[in-house]
């Protein structure tokens, strides 16, 4: 290593061109540079159009962080925030989207979106974790680029490119106004109010609003606006009525509009509108102030005027036209003496009335009215409502009203006739009312009441009354006891056996060629069964007048119901008593074996008249009663007639019964109670005791006759009578033949007695006192009702004793 | 260096006429195209090794510019986005008065990219001219930015871990910024930089220097 040799070596000096030797490597450095610089332009070129805008302050800006945004698009960024030169406000540097930035014009609005939290909702929430933003809102155009700006305190209420109406609303004061009251028509937010700002004069508050179209076109002159904040509680004829609005209108404040009459014209923008109260001085307002064109009259009142007042209503027909404009007094002496007279001018809108509202209407109403008042027309004073003691001006037609016309004068007004009102004093009726119920003989009433539900309990309480079952018992029994009786289970036995020898009789008759005489008498008993059946036809035609007669029974019968029946059932009682005893009797309990013993006596006279030769006389006889049958078919004939009359005998037998209704029913009560007396003493007597006794012995008397009649010329003596009888059939028919002239002759005998009734009839003093005595019965009926349904409905009034 | 005195005595290869492989350390006889043993290309020395330098420096001097104006961190937290550059994170965090990761930061980002800026520059004009630093210095020199160079991607490492780990949509998301991508590209260019340098060219000075003396 001490001493090397360097090598023989050709060292290569750097003698080439630089370009030739330079590297590909210098590609990259360029490549890098150039991309930087592209990057660096872009990002240049990306940021935007500065614009600067002047807050009041800068509540939560954040240089390069807040954003700002148009639609909810972010567009920019806050740059910086600096003050103005006076330091009176503050200047918001921002960088805007170069596309932006090329349509934003001049009057763009900014402000700044803070959550906010108010009665009508919770906005800009999302700004609590973003921070604030500055909205933006223009109407975009091409080529503005405008730089600078004034910002807004507040989200402005209509924001450019909004369509609508922007009115303004005048109110006395700004209690109902708070920015942002929603305005409603029908219930439907269409709009919102800015805050409210005194007038110059400070006699009023301003209200700008925008109406959102398309409801912007509901909004015409005619149109009204009305507060909806708070509830409103209104008291009147239709009762209690309150109605709240929605809750953000309950808290907030909220306005409503609608439009009260039709032919309004579309407003400009800015039109002012007056805020009324109420809904209802909205609707009324359109009457009182928008009269251009108004009819004035006059009116004069002789009455006080108390409860009028200026303003107060104009009706026809319950139809607003108008109101009160003015009330005066004035002297009147044109009639001598000297009066005071009220006079109220009125204003009628002839758009109410139905005519144009131009300068012909006057004229036209003017016509109107004194036509009217010809017929009648009258200006009265009426009360606005049933507790209301205000009035209004009514006009009304009267035609009996006096003959008035209409006062035109050429220096004032027309004046009106009037007539008094007929305004009703509710209270003076209500204690009229109240006396005259306190006045009612309430007490005298009660007392009458219970005397008369004493007597009826004490009838009813009678032990004679309740005698009368037991005694109609003790008859059943005793009558039961009579039936069971043997002689009276062998009566059929007998009876059997007599009906047994009769058909023999009857076999005979049949063996004996009876049959075809018989035939031929039933002929014309069917002949005359015919005319019987149309007789009972029209009969039947009669009836029909009998319900009406059972009608009047009936009455009669309730009238005999109420009738002091009490002796009649005590006797009727003692009668039956009576009857009860004599039935208990021994000689009553004979009766029956007497019958008994009669009727085998009569079967043995039937088989003695079997033995004799009786059929031939018998057929003659059936001959002559054949003739006799068609004497009766045409004595039916003429009964067929005679029977026409019968409706009329009906009615007149109706009359009869009413007359009988009418006759003094308590004297013939009498008068039965003592026929029954009679009767009980008749048949309490001996010699009625002793009757059944006598009958036996009559019974016993016919029998043994019978016996002498068996043994003697029995059969003799029949074919003798009937030939006797034969000639007797022969008399009847003639003696039917005279029939119609006897129902004539009982026909007029009834109407005599009808006649005879009468006098007992209508009127009667009889007839007449009890009429009178029944309805005062019905009418102490009816009190008593009353008063047991008041007393029923407020048993207070017995205690109170009214 | 305590040998620093004994400099001029060392006999470089080229002086001895000999060539010697980058790779495997086998000295060849001059003429030898490839080394004999590994096969690579021999050269006494790279002649366009300065050139590429330059050039990969001044690459990665230009993207360090919008490495460091450019956002580095896109923070999105709840909706509010943040963009922090490299510097401003370092305030940022010296603010909170994390102090240690501040220095971390500043170290990592700031002061070694910018130190390997000065260094590579000044090892490619020591062997152009002549400096003060004596060649085993320099050569020192050389070994620390190659080897503090495959660190400087620490930052790059962060922010790719950060945005791949929090993407919470709208809670929380890290985005990296144009700035990521731009210190990447320098860190890798000086690296290049660093690895195109001949490093043999500092005893040839080195040598020039002692025969002028």
């Amino acid at each position: 290593m001490s001493d090397p040799r360097p090598a023989e070596m050709e060292i290569e000096g750097p003698k080439r061109s630089i370009w030739r030797n330079l590297s590909l490597t210098w590609l990259i450095p360029i490549a890098a540079l150039a991309i930087t610089l592209l990057i660096a332009w872009q990002s240049w070129a990306e940021r935007g159009a500065r614009i600067e805008i002047t807050f009041e302050n800068a509540a939560g800006i954040v240089p390069g962080e807040t954003a700002l945004r148009f639609r909810d698009v972010n567009i920019g960024l806050v740059e910086d925030v600096t003050f103005a030169n006076d330091l009176s406000s503050v200047r918001i540097g921002a960088r805007i989207d170069n596309i932006v930035a090329e349509s934003l014009p001049s009057d763009a609005e900014f402000w700044v979106v803070r959550p906010e939290v108010s009665a009508s909702g919770i906005s800009g929430l999302s700004t609590v974790l973003s921070g604030v933003y500055i909205e933006a809102a223009f109407e975009p155009q091409e080529g503005a680029e405008a730089t600078r700006f004034e910002g807004r305190d507040t989200a402005p209420l209509v924001r450019p490119g909004m369509r609508g109406t922007r009115i303004v609303l005048r109110a006395p004061d700004g209690a109902m106004l708070s920015a942002g009251a929603p305005i409603f028509h029908q219930g439907i937010e269409v709009g919102r109010i800015e805050t409210p700002r005194l007038l110059e004069s400070g006699n009023g508050v301003i209200a700008d609003a925008f109406i959102e179209a398309p409801h912007d076109r509901r909004v015409t002159t005619s149109t009204r606006f009305w507060d909806t904040s708070g509830f409103n509680v209104n008291f009147g004829p239709q009762g209690l009525d309150l109605s709240v609005g929605s809750v953000a209108a309950l808290i907030r404040g909220g306005i409503a509009f609608d439009t009260v009459v039709s032919g309004g014209n579309p407003v400009p923008s800015r039109y002012v509108f007056d805020l009324f109260d109420d809904e209802t001085a909205a609707r009324d307002s359109v009457f009182s102030q928008s009269i251009d064109n108004a009819v004035d009259l006059v009116v004069e009142f002789d009455e006080s005027v108390r409860g009028l007042e200026a303003g107060a209503p104009v009706t026809y027909r319950g139809l607003k036209i108008g109101a009160v404009n003015a009330l005066g007094a004035f002297i009147d002496d044109v009639s001598g003496e000297q009066r005071v007279k009220l006079r109220a001018s009125i204003s009628i809108d002839p758009r109410a009335l139905g005519l144009e509202d131009d300068t012909a209407a006057e004229a036209e109403i003017i016509t109107f009215l004194s036509e009217s008042v010809q017929d009648g027309l009258r200006a009265r004073l009426a009360s606005q409502g049933l507790f209301s003691q205000s009035l209004m001006v009514e006009l009304v037609t009267i035609p009996e009203a006096e003959p008035a016309a209409l006062g035109i004068f050429d220096t004032e007004a027309p004046v009106l006739p009037s007539v008094e009102s007929n305004v009703p004093d509710v209270a003076a009726t209500a204690e009229g009312l109240f006396q005259r119920i306190d006045d009612l003989p309430v007490e005298e009433l009660m007392e009458q009441a219970i005397a008369t539900l004493r007597s009826v309990e004490s009838f009813a309480g009678d032990p004679d009354l309740r005698a009368v079952p037991g005694s109609v018992s003790g008859l059943l029994d005793e009558a039961r006891g009579l039936i069971g009786s043997e002689e009276t289970q062998a009566l059929p036995g007998e009876l059997n056996a007599t009906v047994t020898a009769l058909r023999e009789i009857v076999e005979d008759l049949r063996e004996a060629g009876t049959a075809e005489k018989l035939a031929a008498a039933l002929d014309g008993a069917t002949a005359a069964t015919d005319s019987v059946s149309s007789v009972a036809t029209e009969i039947t035609a009669a009836t029909e007048e009998v319900p009406a007669l059972i009608e009047e029974m009936r009455d009669l019968v309730a009238k005999a119901n109420a009738l002091q029946l009490e002796a009649f059932v005590d006797r009727a009682t003692a009668l039956a008593d009576s009857a009860d005893r004599l039935i208990a009797s021994d000689a009553t309990q004979a009766l029956p074996g007497e019958i008994n013993a009669t009727v085998a006596e009569l079967r043995g006279v039937a088989e003695d008249l079997r033995a004799a030769d009786a059929i031939g006389r018998l057929m003659s006889t059936l001959e002559s009663a054949s003739a006799a049958a068609d004497s009766v078919t045409g004595v039916a004939m003429d009964l067929s007639g005679a029977t026409e009359q019968v409706p009329a005998l009906v009615d007149d037998l109706r009359r009869l019964v009413e007359t009988a209704n009418d006759l003094p029913l308590e004297a013939f009560i009498e008068q039965a109670t003592n026929l029954v007396a009679s009767a009980d003493r008749l048949v309490d007597s001996d010699q009625t005791r002793a009757l059944p006794g006598a009958l036996t012995r009559m019974l016993d008397e016919a029998r043994s006759a019978l016996e002498e009649l068996r043994e003697g010329g029995v059969v003799e003596n029949t074919n003798a009578t009937l030939a006797s009888a034969r000639d007797a059939a022969a008399a009847i028919e003639e003696a039917a033949e005279s029939l119609p002239s006897l129902s004539a002759q009982i026909q007029s005998m009834v109407g005599e007695a009808e006649l005879a009734l009468q006098g007992y009839g209508e009127n009667s003093r009889f007839n007449r006192e009890t009429l009178s005595a029944l309805r005062e019965v019905q009418s102490a009926a009816e009190a008593l009702n009353k008063l047991a349904r008041s007393i029923e409905r407020n048993p207070n009034s017995l205690l109170f004793g009214r | 260096m305590e040998d620093a005195g004994t400099a001029p005595r060392i006999l470089t290869a080229k002086q001895a006429g000999l060539v010697g492989c980058t790779e495997c350390g086998r000295v060849h006889a001059p003429g030898v195209a490839r080394c004999t043993r590994c096969g690579t290309r021999l050269a006494s020395r790279d002649t366009a090794s300065l050139q590429r330098v330059w050039a990969w420096l001044f690459a990665g001097l230009v993207v360090y510019v919008p490495a460091n104006l450019y956002p580095m961190l896109r923070t999105t937290l709840l909706g509010k986005t943040t963009e922090s550059t490299i510097f401003g994170g370092v305030v940022d965090l010296m603010h909170h008065g994390s102090y240690g990761v501040a220095a971390i930061v500043f170290v990592a980002s700031i002061v070694i990219p910018v130190s390997k800026f000065i260094a590579i520059g000044y090892l490619a004009l020591s062997v152009q001219r002549r400096v003060q630093m004596s060649a085993h210095k320099r050569h020192l020199l050389y070994e620390a930015v190659e080897f503090i160079g495959r660190w400087s991607m620490i930052d790059v490492f962060v922010v790719a871990i950060l945005s791949s780990l929090v993407q919470l949509d709208f809670a929380a998301s890290i985005n990296p910024g144009i700035a990521a991508v731009s210190f990447a590209l320098s860190v890798a260019f000086t690296m290049i930089s660093a690895l195109s340098f001949d490093s043999r060219l500092i005893w040839d000075v080195d040598v020039g220097v002692n025969e002028n003396e």
